[in-house]
């Protein structure tokens, strides 16, 4: 395919590349694949799904069948430029995790699972994210933030670019 | 010899066999339900509509020990002192749980659904389910998502079998189905660009067990409660598929595979599935004519059987052309027949259709290039008969040598097979019988032009690439003014009443070897002539 | 009992605790080097089965034993997945102990493949955990680097990679077959069995499925000895031959209502309730506890009254719970809406259900949407019945579906449902005092779907 028609760069298949020696089969490296494009286009879209499938040696439902199981990998928009995940799960729920989602979806003025206008935080729920010694808490990005009220959830959202 | 237990009756099987719960239960007469497992794809027990207790029997004492867990009887193998229990009230329970939590949220579709009548979901509620319904009522009928051109999904009255995709990675290797999603909101779809569109496509909705899949070709036509089944052959090419024709009133309206683990195991292809369209052109030639200055005249079958002998007597040297859509006993018949009236007569086989090359599919399903359902069983009918020897293609030079005088050319083929400039050599003769179901530039230079039958209305026995000879009785009736070729050619030979295919198929047995073994009854799923020899490596 | 000195957290309090010189110098990869030097594979896995160690993961499946289904004399390769997926609810050890310590994890796994005879190990490590990925291909990169990974570690004729492979939210996942399927690329519908992995797991080969926790004890029975494992713990039921103990010491997770929650090690065997006020500070606000999890939300509810049931493998079954599980402890105190945690429950599993099986996938579905409805006011007295039925016949144990997600989803019901079975029946009444008593059908609410 030209370069000026696909969707990942040569980087991108580079990357990808880089993780078929540890496997016997290409078909392991498709999840390795999806996170690596969707660190990149914070998606994957159909176009990236056919690619990574005529890298992988798949067929495109193979890889699709794939992606959409997990429902972290969005295709038809990319996500914010941080996704913030909160935990909704039993733990986090005991100390106050429902009130935060709703204070923080009143906040932001989307639904659990929306992005902010100005693309800069998509607000998911999440399942127990295994912090249940500091609930409730959530994931912004890469950064766990801990022992959440809705103020100081607000606040680490604010300070978000 | 090994012996299994089902529902306390014995159940013998052989030494080799490798059977499922299901398929040994099947033995005692016993059909315990299912969705999801299929003779013809990978185990995957999740339906869990087959479970069933089991447990082992001792082989000196007789003593049954049960498993306290059920277990699916599709993944639980049947060997010597196997146990199963299909109707305890732990399983009518749980089966009957099966059935209401794939009815919790499924359609209420059923008045509009293709499947009815032959839904596993409505058939196992009424045997198997629960009295009343228990879950909220959410009354809503299925969306529907086209997964190709052929095939169509209504998407909520899936059931998540997973046999459609099973079978797209399995069977025809070219994986387009995929499920989406997980949990409740799992459903079938397919990638966009990527459509369902293999040659074996439409057997997905054979082995779709409820309404979800549907065939574009036949949705919403016909009822299936007013169909009649009949066991027939598909003609589409030399692989002889078994299959089901459907008729009601003599309308065909859907063809099916029939399962023969020799030829086609589950599957057709799409060519053969659709290929019954020609059958209802109302193009067909459905009344015997006579060429005038007029053109192609419509005469009586009776003028037919009383001027064409003796015309045919009259013009000298004769040529028949057998085509490859004959049957055995009709080829045998009119070959007979010809032979009868000049002795030294021409027998060519007809024009053999090729279209591309054979397709192997990854189950061992093939598709083969030769598109005529017979050319092997016409073949060793014409070497039986003997005689000089003349291909299809060599006929019409063989013409230009002016000593034949007349020349009887069978077709039967689904479209136009002969050209202008082809049929031009066959306008010298001076008494020309075309015997087809389409007008073609051969028809219409004949002296007479016969109508011909279609695959769906003949009874014969035709002998597929790998020299397996199958029986097949018609499913309708011609149009009227049709009288199919069999029927002519035993009038013709002074027989008495309509061709009894079955008697010319013994007759062919004793005279000629190679279909010695037809002398049997034949199965429904044929028999051998030769044996398959081994490939040469 | 807080007395108990740690041995799986006995680093992590310590500064750069996740770095190998700390490791190193608190006596890491001694255990290795001694099973190197001294054992061969068989040797190890008898080692193992001596100890009695038993699965951290849920199971409870005795480890020695699991690793003897391995075939014997097979060419190979043989296959390690370290199941760090970790995502049942109240879990929180292996993040722990990944992130403060991952070399202890990770010796654990060398000498496991050192055992099994794996060639690869694959860790299978849940996308939530950043934090724990950065340190383990950090320890990773440094166990390469001083030979205790690679070809020929120690000089041994013994050669092992170790990957991580990081899963993308899916409890499912965390399941065995699940594990695998979702490792090889598909989705992760849970295989049926037969074929065991020990048999026929990952890409087909013979395979070993082993909790993070699980590997981190292999190491300190291999330093310290099999006897010294048994002497911690509870020893087996005498009048029942087939129980093989709970011995070692276990990490108890502790979380919900408490003023102190945390990890917290203790021998196999504490009581729930020990755990809440000796390790956790009491139930917070004064308050008193009304009901806690004893092992992960999959193992169910122990009411007030139950809370001196042993937190050992055969404690919580006593008590009508499923299990250990992995010894998560959640505590709700007096002021919980049982109707609301078990909503919370019916919600996880819903969402969880890879949807493979009927009874699973619709189950969980039309137990949630009942339980919605019970919330919303639109509850009936009949839904109670229906959702102790739905719960009574879907999982592993009755045989109905191919993985124990079910049984997690039926214990959580099955628990609240009949331990505060008045809780349940005031709720609805107060709440739909019409239409509470009613045994007809009634129409469905729509369901928010925040899934797809």
């Amino acid at each position: 395919m030209p370069v000026a028609d696909r969707i990942l760069t040569d980087e991108t298949i580079e990357s990808i590349r880089a993780y078929f020696p540890r496997y016997p089969t290409r078909q392991a490296v498709t999840l390795p694949a999806l996170h690596v494009v969707n660190d990149r286009l914070r998606c994957v879209p159909r176009e990236a799904v056919v690619e990574i499938a005529e890298l992988l040696g798949l067929a495109p439902a193979e890889v699709q069948d794939t992606l959409s199981f997990y429902g972290f990998f969005r295709q038809d928009a990319p996500h914010g430029r941080t996704r913030v995940w909160v935990c909704r799960s039993i733990c986090c729920a005991l100390r106050g995790g429902e009130e935060v989602i709703d204070h923080l979806c009143h906040t932001l003025k989307v639904r659990p699972g929306g992005t902010t206008d100005d693309g800069r935080v998509t607000l998911e729920v999440a399942e127990c994210l295994g912090a249940c010694d500091f609930a409730p808490c959530m994931l912004a990005g890469q950064s766990l933030h801990k022992n959440l009220t809705n103020e100081s959830a607000a606040e680490v959202i604010d300070r978000l670019e | 010899m090994a012996t299994v237990v089902v529902d306390g009756i014995d159940v013998e099987l052989g030494d080799r066999e490798r059977l499922n719960g299901i398929q040994a239960a099947r033995r005692a007469g016993i059909e315990i339900p299912h969705y999801c497992w299929h003779p013809g794809l990978s185990v995957v027990a999740s339906c869990r509509m087959c479970l069933v207790e089991t447990g082992t029997r001792r082989a000196d004492t007789g003593e049954v020990t049960m498993l306290p867990k059920l277990v699916p009887a599709c993944q639980t193998p049947a060997k010597d002192g196997t146990v199963f229990v299909t109707h305890s009230e732990k399983v009518r329970t749980a089966r009957a749980q099966v059935e209401e939590a794939l009815l919790i949220d499924h359609p209420i579709d059923c008045p509009i659904c293709d499947k009815a009548g032959e839904c596993y979901l409505q058939d196992y509620h009424f045997q198997h389910g629960q009295n009343e319904r228990r879950a909220d009522i959410r009354p809503f009928t299925s969306r529907r998502r086209d997964v190709g051109e052929t095939v169509t999904l209504f998407v909520d009255r899936c059931v998540m079998c997973s046999r459609c995709v099973r079978f797209t990675r399995e069977i025809s290797g070219t994986s387009e189905l995929l499920v989406i999603n997980r949990g409740s909101h799992a459903e079938i779809d397919v990638v966009e660009g990527y459509p369902l569109a293999n040659k074996l496509s439409g057997n997905v909705v054979d082995i779709c067990p409820v309404g979800a899949l549907g065939d574009k070709d036949f949705l919403y036509r016909q009822r299936v409660w007013f169909m009649k089944k009949h066991a027939s052959v598909c003609t589409g090419c030399s692989t002889g598929c078994s299959i089901e024709i459907e008729e009601n009133q003599d309308q065909v309206y859907r063809l099916r595979p029939r399962e023969n683990a020799f030829i086609n195991q589950w599957w057709m292809c799409d060519e053969g599935r659709y290929g019954y369209r020609h059958v209802h052109d109302p193009n067909r030639i459905t009344t015997p004519t006579h060429r005038d200055a007029n053109g192609q005249m419509p005469v009586d079958w009776s003028e037919v059987f009383t001027e064409l002998p003796s015309k045919l007597r009259s013009a000298g040297r004769l040529a028949a052309v057998l085509s490859p859509h004959l049957t055995v006993e009709e080829a045998y018949l009119l070959a007979t027949w010809i032979r009868r009236i000049d002795p030294a007569a021409l027998l060519v086989l007809g024009h053999v259709p090729i279209v591309g090359a054979d397709e192997h599919f990854p189950s061992g399903f093939s598709i083969h290039a030769e598109k005529c359902p017979n050319r092997r069983g016409v073949d060793e009918v014409l070497n039986h008969f003997g005689g000089e020897a003349v291909a299809w293609d060599e006929l019409p030079a063989r013409l230009e040598a002016g000593d034949i005088g007349g020349a009887w050319v069978t077709g039967g083929y689904k479209k136009n097979w002969v050209d202008a400039p082809t049929a031009e050599h066959f306008a010298r003769l001076e008494i020309l019988v075309v015997q087809d179901l389409f007008p073609s530039p051969l028809s219409e230079l004949a002296t007479y032009r016969l109508p011909a039958a279609a695959f769906a209305e003949r009874s014969g026995s035709y002998v597929n690439h790998a020299d397996r000879l199958q029986s097949v009785s018609r499913a309708i009736r011609p149009p009227s003014g049709v009288r199919i070729e069999g029927d002519v050619f035993w009038h013709l030979l002074g027989r008495r009443g309509l061709c009894n295919s079955r008697k010319v198929l013994d007759e062919v047995a004793e005279k000629i070897a190679f279909f010695a073994p037809a002398s049997e009854a034949v199965p429904p799923t044929g028999l051998q002539l030769k044996q398959p020899q081994p490939a040469l490596v | 009992m807080t007395q108990f000195e740690p041995v799986l957290l006995a680093r992590v309090e310590q500064p750069n605790s996740h770095t190998l010189s700390t490791y190193e110098a608190a006596g890491g990869f001694a255990a290795l080097r001694k099973v190197l030097g001294e054992l061969d594979p068989a040797g190890v896995v008898d080692l193992v089965k001596r100890s009695n160690l038993r699965g951290r993961g849920g199971a409870g499946f005795p480890t020695g034993l699991k690793w003897t289904f391995l075939p014997k004399d097979h060419p190979g390769p043989i296959y390690m997945c370290v199941n760090a997926d970790e995502s049942e609810p109240g879990t929180f050890n292996n993040r722990i102990l990944m992130e403060e310590d991952p070399h202890q994890v990770l010796e654990g796994t060398i000498i496991a493949c050192y055992a099994t005879r794996a060639t690869t190990a694959y860790i299978y490590l849940r996308y939530e955990y950043p934090l724990a990925f950065e340190r383990l291909e950090a320890a990773i990169a440094e166990c390469y680097a001083a030979g205790y990974l690679g070809r020929n570690i120690l000089g041994h004729d013994f050669s092992l990679d170790v990957y991580v492979h990081r899963g993308a939210a899916a409890y499912i996942c965390g399941e065995e077959t699940g594990l695998i399927e979702s490792l090889e690329g598909k989705r992760a519908w849970p295989r049926i069995k037969p074929p065991f992995p020990a048999v026929e797991g990952l890409f087909r080969k013979p395979t070993v499925v082993n909790n993070v926790e699980t590997l981190c004890c292999v190491t300190h029975i291999a330093a310290r000895g099999a006897e010294w494992f048994t002497s911690i713990g509870v020893p087996p039921d005498p009048s029942n031959p087939r129980d093989p103990g709970s011995f070692g010491p276990k990490l108890y997770c502790l979380s919900g209502h408490v003023n102190r929650p945390g990890c917290y090690e203790a021998p196999l065997g504490i009581t729930c309730r020990q755990l809440i006020d000796e390790f956790g500070g009491g139930v917070w606000k004064g308050r008193k506890a009304k009901a806690a999890i004893p092992g992960g939300i999959s193992m169910g509810l122990l009411a007030e009254s139950e809370l001196d049931t042993p937190l050992d493998f055969a404690g919580p079954v006593r008590a009508g719970c499923l299990g250990l599980g992995t010894a998560a402890v959640v505590v709700l105190d007096e002021t919980t809406s049982i109707v609301d945690f078990l909503h919370n429950s019916a919600r996880f599993f819903q969402h969880e259900s890879c949807g493979q099986c009927t009874p699973c996938r619709e189950g969980t579905a039309w137990a949630l949407s009942m339980l919605e409805r019970i919330r919303a006011g639109r509850g009936r007295l009949r839904d109670l019945e229906l959702l102790l039925e739905i719960a009574d016949s879907i999982g592993i144990i009755p045989g109905t579906t191919i993985c124990g997600l079910a049984d997690g989803a039926a214990w959580p019901m099955k628990n609240a449902i009949r331990k505060f079975r008045g809780e349940f029946e005031e709720y609805i009444r107060r709440t739909n005092p019409a239409g509470a008593e009613t045994a007809e059908p009634v129409a469905a609410m729509a369901m928010e779907s925040v899934h797809g």
